[in-house]
């Protein structure tokens, strides 16, 4: 691998929705702020059904996307050494680190720390750190927890399963109501939905545009425009937004423009990025690699269509249990296969995250099982999401290496 | 049991050499890789089949994922539990009990062997004399730690948790019989009694120890710590007596002896689902608030000086739970002290020291 070239000669081509992404982050801190003050906000995880508090009118922050940011400012290492001196180790995912040093001392991270919670809404369809971590934040603030138990499935869910799924929903429903003092009004719960629905659908358009060659998208443009279908769905600017991305995307596809500027090698990644590095991604395009697909940002794809409250809960059960991280080992590969086929993708890139063991402990034996349904070869990697002390630069610059060798 | 077979718990085995990197990461939980390089070292007696817990947590849940791939030939089951535990409905039992349902049907045609009520009944009884007897040693030794060496009783219980036998169980019995009858002897049998059902109810106003109590005494939290390991660790102390452990909370010591056995039943998966959701909460259950409070309960009332806090590495329950843990002693006045632990015990010398100057601290 090379070093990242000056900016007047980048290997790769900006998104002028880029932008518009500042002003949705600005307005969706503020609104955090107000919402917290007024004593309405709730924390909640990745793959929660969100539409449920925002239609219960509760201003959402989430920890993990905080954790990107702080990731991104490269002051990880810090922060999480705040909640090392309380006791957590560092052995422990480091979303939840940092979520937890920048709560003990917020001033010392003036972006990335998250206003005060009143409620905190964690489901354990990503992982069952969301639950651990979760109960520490509620030690340190005192808001309550309500976890939304998905149980793993393998395949088909089951009745009982269904039912249990669906009974927490329901509960859920009774709790931010016990808490706020407040019902779900249905009228504003389709709302929510159809708003959902929408950024969702607009979200696959831009991700089901990168099976065009050259992609107009790479890792790195996709792990941001993420973050709108991650914080804000259900809400209007965040269709707005998307309405604006798919058009720069579609217009790309229309016109031949690549994400980057000389396609060679299209590879698949896998897992979180390395939110600290990720000019990984830019490095690579300089010798032409792109990444037009992922299973991160491909994560976000569950869609919330009904015509009352009971089919719309029912929805709310079948998108949130069916999150492909709750469907164990086979689900992940099915997946993988998928898109290395649908994309045209000529090798994959795993990132062992050390710190995420849902996601990663696994990766050795998909590794193989994927080469052997694809026929195209692949590579571990092994860092951190956000700790980049446990990134080693020189290492995963061998091992890419290595692969692309074997493509170019 | 009531399909007539055995069920054996699967353990970390110290000194089993490596065998897990074609599979797993070095981040994986050391209990996951322990038992994964036992199977790929062929250190594992024949089974004949593997029961894999779901949704407790993601080590274990991926594992049961990769063994499917890398051991085809071994027949594979999984019982998945609910997170919930204070649901105030029937949700979380309906659920674990259709589980238990499921699972039992796929056992039975796996291996073309029913689900007989006559064995459900005797394993039932057999499971009822093992936790009445292992209740009341761990309170026998909490009211005078003498009666019975720590030890010992992790010896017994660990025997039948490895093959829960009649035999097995007459073990724990037959202890229990020799200590009610030294209580006897010296008057302490009401006591005990009284500390076992605090214990099971979390109400300790009728427990009243002894007033004279040699010191210190010490507790050991934790998750699936294996308390032969810790026991071992004590008595190869010099200079510390072994009473000196009076209680431990670990996952195969006090939280399987303290679950209430289930019951015959027209619906024996509705009592078995009852059974285990009684179990003294898992960091890997929703709930830390009830678990801190009762464990405050607990070393508060039964006048525990310090707690030895121990933490299976990259085990994300356990390192998730101890600082909470460790706030909730020390806000007692209960000293404490971290131990990371592997099953090898690889760095065995580092890990006595710490233990034994923390207990020499309370002296």
């Amino acid at each position: 691998m090379t070093q990242e070239r000056a900016s007047e000669e980048k290997p790769y081509r900006r998104l002028e929705t880029q932008a518009l992404l500042q002003q949705i982050a600005f307005r969706h801190g503020l609104e955090a702020m107000e919402a917290s003050e007024n004593g309405n906000l709730a924390w909640v995880t990745s793959g929660f059904p969100v539409e449920i508090p925002i239609a219960m009118n509760l201003g959402v922050v989430y920890p993990e996307q905080a954790g990107a940011i702080i990731g991104a400012q490269k002051i990880g290492p810090e922060v999480s050494g705040i909640a090392e001196d309380l006791g957590y180790s560092q052995e422990l995912c480091s979303y939840a680190r940092v979520s937890i040093g920048s709560t003990e001392k917020p001033d010392e991270v003036p972006i990335g720390s998250l206003p005060t919670p009143q409620i905190l809404l964690a489901c354990n369809n990503i992982c069952g750190t969301v639950l651990k971590w979760y109960d520490a934040i509620s030690e340190m603030t005192g808001a309550p927890v309500y976890l939304l138990d998905t149980p793993p499935i393998a395949g088909e869910q089951l009745p009982h399963n269904r039912a249990y799924v669906r009974r927490g929903v329901e509960r859920l429903i009774e709790f931010i109501g016990s808490t706020f003092n407040r019902t779900l009004d249905d009228d504003r719960m389709n709302e929510v939905a159809d708003l959902s629905s929408q950024a969702t659908r607009l979200w696959i358009q831009a991700l089901e545009a990168c099976k065009t060659k050259p992609s107009p998208l790479n890792c790195a443009d996709r792990f941001l425009t993420m973050a709108p279908v991650v914080s804000s769905r259900g809400t209007e600017h965040c269709v707005e937004f998307y309405e604006s991305f798919v058009e720069e995307v579609e217009n790309r596809v229309k016109n031949g423009i690549g994400a980057i500027k000389d396609e060679k090698v299209r590879l698949l990644w896998d897992n979180i990025p390395p939110w600290h590095t990720l000019r990984f991604f830019n490095i690579l395009a300089s010798r032409g690699v792109v990444f037009p697909a992922d299973t991160y940002t491909h994560a976000w794809t569950g869609n919330m269509v009904g015509v009352d409250r009971s089919s719309l809960l029912d929805q709310v059960v079948e998108t949130y249990s069916k999150v492909y991280l709750n469907m164990g080992l086979e689900a992940k590969v099915d997946k993988m296969v998928q898109l290395i086929k649908d994309y045209d993708l000529d090798g994959f890139v795993m990132f062992s995250v050390r710190s995420c063991k849902r996601y990663s402990l696994g990766q050795l034996v998909s590794k193989e099982i994927v080469t052997e349904r694809t026929g195209v070869p692949g590579v571990i990697i092994e860092g951190d999401m956000v700790d980049s002390r446990v990134y080693n630069q020189a290492q995963i610059e061998t091992r890419v290496d290595a692969l692309l060798e074997m493509l170019m | 049991m009531a399909h007539g077979f055995t069920p054996s718990l699967i353990r970390a085995l110290p000194g089993t050499a490596s065998g897990y990197e074609e599979s797993l990461q070095t981040f994986a939980c050391s209990y996951i890789r322990n038992l994964y390089s036992q199977r790929a070292n062929g250190q594992f007696l024949t089974l004949a089949g593997l029961l894999f817990p779901g949704n407790t947590c993601d080590a274990l849940q991926n594992l049961g994922d990769v063994w499917k791939v890398r051991f085809p030939d071994d027949r594979l089951f999984r019982l998945t539990y609910p997170v919930t535990r204070y649901s105030n409905d029937d949700a979380a039992t309906k659920f674990l009990a259709e589980e238990l349902k499921l699972l039992s049907q796929a056992v039975a045609s796996t291996f073309n062997r029913p689900f007989l009520t006559e064995s459900y009944n005797r394993a039932v009884e057999l499971v009822k004399d093992f936790r009445e007897s292992a209740q009341f040693l761990y309170s026998a030794r909490v009211v005078n730690p003498k009666m019975i060496p720590y030890a010992e009783v992790v010896r017994i219980v660990r025997t039948f948790l490895t093959a829960p036998t009649i035999s097995s169980a007459s073990a724990v019995k037959e202890a229990a019989d020799t200590v009610r009858t030294t209580a006897e002897n010296v008057g302490l049998v009401d006591t005990i009694e009284d500390v076992r059902q605090a214990i099971l109810s979390g109400d300790y106003s009728g427990v009243k120890l002894p007033q004279e109590q040699e010191s210190p005494r010490v507790a050991i939290a934790g998750g699936m710590v294996e308390p032969q390991a810790i026991a071992s660790l004590v008595e190869d102390m010099p200079d510390i007596p072994s009473e000196v452990i009076v209680l431990d909370l670990l996952s195969f010591g006090f939280k399987t002896v303290f679950t209430k056995s289930p019951l015959k039943s027209d619906d024996p998966y509705l009592s078995m689902a009852e059974s285990i959701l009684t179990a003294p909460g898992e960091p890997t259950h929703e709930g830390l608030s009830y678990r801190i409070d009762a464990m405050k309960g607990l070393l508060s009332n039964l006048s525990i000086q310090g707690l030895i806090v121990c933490e299976q590495s990259f085990c994300d329950p356990d390192q998730f739970e101890a600082p909470s843990i460790e706030r909730a002693a020390t806000d007692l006045g209960i000293k404490t002290v971290r131990v990371p632990l592997d099953p090898e015990l690889s760095d065995r010398g580092r890990i006595e020291t710490r233990i034994q100057t923390f207990l020499e601290t309370l002296e």
